[in-house]
Order: structure tokens, then C-alpha cells, then sequence
């Protein structure tokens, strides 16, 4: 025979699963695999341990479930966007009638701002046309609206944020 | 049906792993030693660097199973993790290496296949054991990674077809043509053995 051929080579390739590592190898792995597996962790940083527990917390709680119910964690969702949308609605940008329009206070910001007060007077007007405030006695709670928002009350009274 | 067997049994302990049974982890690790063993060792021929590996891709799949949803069997899931982490290795390392070379069993005395090779009047009959090993890892190393992982898992591990194309995640074509380059290749390199046998 002058070559080697496929079957020969297939038959001293099956030969190579005699080559075997030493005696006890097998046996000692799972040892060896545990000593380096605490030494590992040992030299692990903390941040890199308390992610990998936080990830091994969440998975605990077999999240699979929760994405099972798509339809009803979005029903969820879009309710708490309508609500949390009229909760916090604002009325239409006031076109504001001011009337002897006095020396006025220009405030800081351009923006409209927002505080946690009641929903519906929340609404700093910025409209530059805020009173002088050595007037303010005399003219607040006057009889008259004072502003005009799309010719329908909103509020009688100002609110102000110092 | 064997095959069934197997693969219910490394589910059972892959489903306790996931509870957090570690003892079902070690289970599984003493269960695929020895076979990833082999396949890495004829893939890096290179006792410590298997070695090093091995406690790498046990350590990559423990960390990594919790994730595992059975689209596969355990089996194949492993043996992907094994491979795709030896060829990053090959990659990294190079042709800069040494053989490190396991011992042969001395059980090959009696296996037939030996038994034949070295009766026959092929080259194999003149040369001794040690050195028809040696010259058979340099033949697989002259081989490219990809086509010495396929060659390790159907010619020595014995695994079909089938089984290497999900593994390597190519199609079967593919793992055939592979196998059928590197017969080429061995052969050629086989030949100079025979050109010049060992004295």
C-alpha cells in the first residue's frame, strides 16, 4: 500500500482517543474545578459580585412569566399613561387680556413651570405681564376676571411662586 | 433511544441547576468531562491548555445556564460552548505552542483497529507508538481550526453529521465538505510519513 488512504485515516484518527491524561485527572477535576472557581470569586471586585447577585435576585423571579402576558402588562401601561395624561392635564396656552397693564416683573425662566399645587392653577403664567407687586393689594380679588383664557375662567387668582 | 435517555436525564439536571442545585451542576461536569476533554485536547494538542479550558467553559456554561430554554439538548449547547470557546483560544494563541502530548492507554495494544494498522504494510508498522502519535497531532495541527474541529468530533468523538452541523451551526453540506478537505490534507501530510518513516 503507497498511500494512506480515507479509511486508513479514519482508523488512526479513532486512534488518538487512546491518548488519555494522566491518572486521577478525571477524578480530581470537579475539586480543581471548585478550588478555582472560590479563587475566582475571591479575587473578583465587589461591584462585579453585587451585579451578579442582583442578575441571580431577578432571575429568581422567573421574569419569563411576567412577558407572558404581554397583552394584559400593556393594557396596564397604556391605563396608567391615560390617567397619569389626565391627572396632569393643562389647559390650552392662555391668550391673556391684561388690562392696564401695570410696571411689570419679568421673571427668570422663559418656560412655563410646574409645581405640585392643585392640577388645574399650577400654571405660572409667563407672560410678562404679572403685577407690580406694590399694586397687587389693591387690585387682587377685584370683581373682574383679571385674565382671559380663551374667554372662559380659569382662575381668578394668580398663582405665585417665589 | 439511548440518546433520549440522555438527553431527559441532562434535563432533570439542568432544571435543578436552574433551582440552584449545584450538586445537579457537578453531576453534569463529572458527565462531560472526559468527552469535552477529548474534544478540546485533539482540537489544542495540549494537555494544560485543555486543562485551562476545560475549567473555562464549565465555568462560562454554569454561569450561562440559567439562561439555557432547552431549544437544544444539553448536549449540544456544551459542546458549542466548548468549541466556539477552543477556536477563540486557537485564535488568540497562535502558531506559537508546544505539543504537549497525552500519554496513550495501553489499552490500544488490544484494540483491533490498532491491531490492524500495524499488521498491515503500511508505514504505521515501522514506526513505534510514540512516534506515530506525534506525527498525527502535527499532521491535525497543520490543519486549519475549523477543519480540526470537525475532523476531532466525527473522526475521533465519532459524532454524526448532523450533530456537528447544529454544534458548528453550519449545514451539513458544509461539515462534509469540510471533512472531505481536511481527508485531503491529512492525507497528503500522512504521505511524507510514508515518503520518510521514522528510523
Amino acid at each position: 500500500m503507497d498511500e494512506f488512504n480515507d479509511n486508513e485515516i479514519t482508523k488512526l484518527l479513532r486512534l488518538k482517543r487512546y491518548e488519555q491524561p494522566p491518572p486521577g485527572y478525571f477524578e480530581n477535576f470537579l475539586h480543581d474545578f471548585h478550588r478555582r472557581q472560590r479563587d475566582e470569586l475571591l479575587r473578583e471586585p465587589l461591584w462585579r459580585i453585587c451585579i451578579d447577585r442582583a442578575r441571580d435576585f431577578a432571575f429568581s423571579f422567573n421574569l419569563s412569566t411576567l412577558t407572558s402576558y404581554p397583552a394584559a402588562v400593556a393594557a396596564v401601561l397604556v391605563c396608567a399613561a391615560v390617567l397619569s395624561l389626565r391627572i396632569y392635564q393643562t389647559p390650552q396656552p392662555a391668550t391673556v387680556v391684561a388690562k392696564d397693564r401695570p410696571v411689570l416683573v419679568a421673571p427668570a425662566s422663559t418656560e412655563p413651570e410646574w409645581t405640585l399645587a392643585s392640577p388645574v392653577a399650577t400654571r405660572v403664567l409667563n407672560t410678562r405681564s404679572l403685577r407690580n407687586m406694590t399694586k397687587s393689594a389693591q387690585t387682587h380679588r377685584s370683581g373682574t376676571p383679571r385674565y382671559v383664557l380663551d374667554s372662559v375662567p380659569v382662575s381668578y387668582e394668580t398663582t405665585f411662586k417665589f | 433511544m439511548e440518546q433520549q435517555q440522555r438527553s431527559d436525564e441532562d434535563q432533570q439536571l439542568v432544571a435543578r441547576t436552574q433551582q440552584g442545585d449545584a450538586g445537579a451542576f457537578d453531576q453534569l461536569v463529572v458527565k462531560y468531562t472526559p468527552r469535552l476533554y477529548g474534544l478540546v485536547y485533539n482540537m489544542t494538542s495540549n494537555h494544560e491548555d485543555t486543562n485551562d479550558l476545560l475549567q473555562d467553559i464549565f465555568a462560562k456554561a454554569y454561569k450561562a445556564i440559567r439562561g439555557f430554554r432547552g431549544k437544544s439538548s444539553f448536549y449540544t449547547w456544551i459542546h458549542s460552548i466548548a468549541v466556539n470557546m477552543t477556536l477563540n483560544f486557537l485564535k488568540k494563541r497562535g502558531r506559537r505552542f508546544q505539543l504537549s502530548l497525552d500519554d496513550v492507554d495501553s489499552s490500544i495494544q488490544s484494540d483491533k483497529e490498532f491491531l490492524e494498522a500495524t499488521a498491515s504494510s503500511s508505514p504505521v508498522r515501522e514506526a513505534d507508538l510514540s512516534e506515530l502519535q506525534k506525527r498525527l497531532n502535527e499532521a491535525m495541527m497543520k490543519l486549519s481550526d475549523e477543519h480540526r474541529a470537525v475532523v476531532t468530533m466525527f473522526h475521533i468523538q465519532g459524532m454524526p453529521h448532523a450533530e456537528i452541523s447544529k454544534i458548528l451551526r453550519v449545514s451539513e453540506g458544509t461539515v462534509r465538505s469540510r471533512l472531505f478537505y481536511a481527508n485531503r490534507q491529512l492525507q497528503n501530510y500522512l504521505d511524507e510519513f510514508r515518503k520518510n518513516p521514522v528510523t
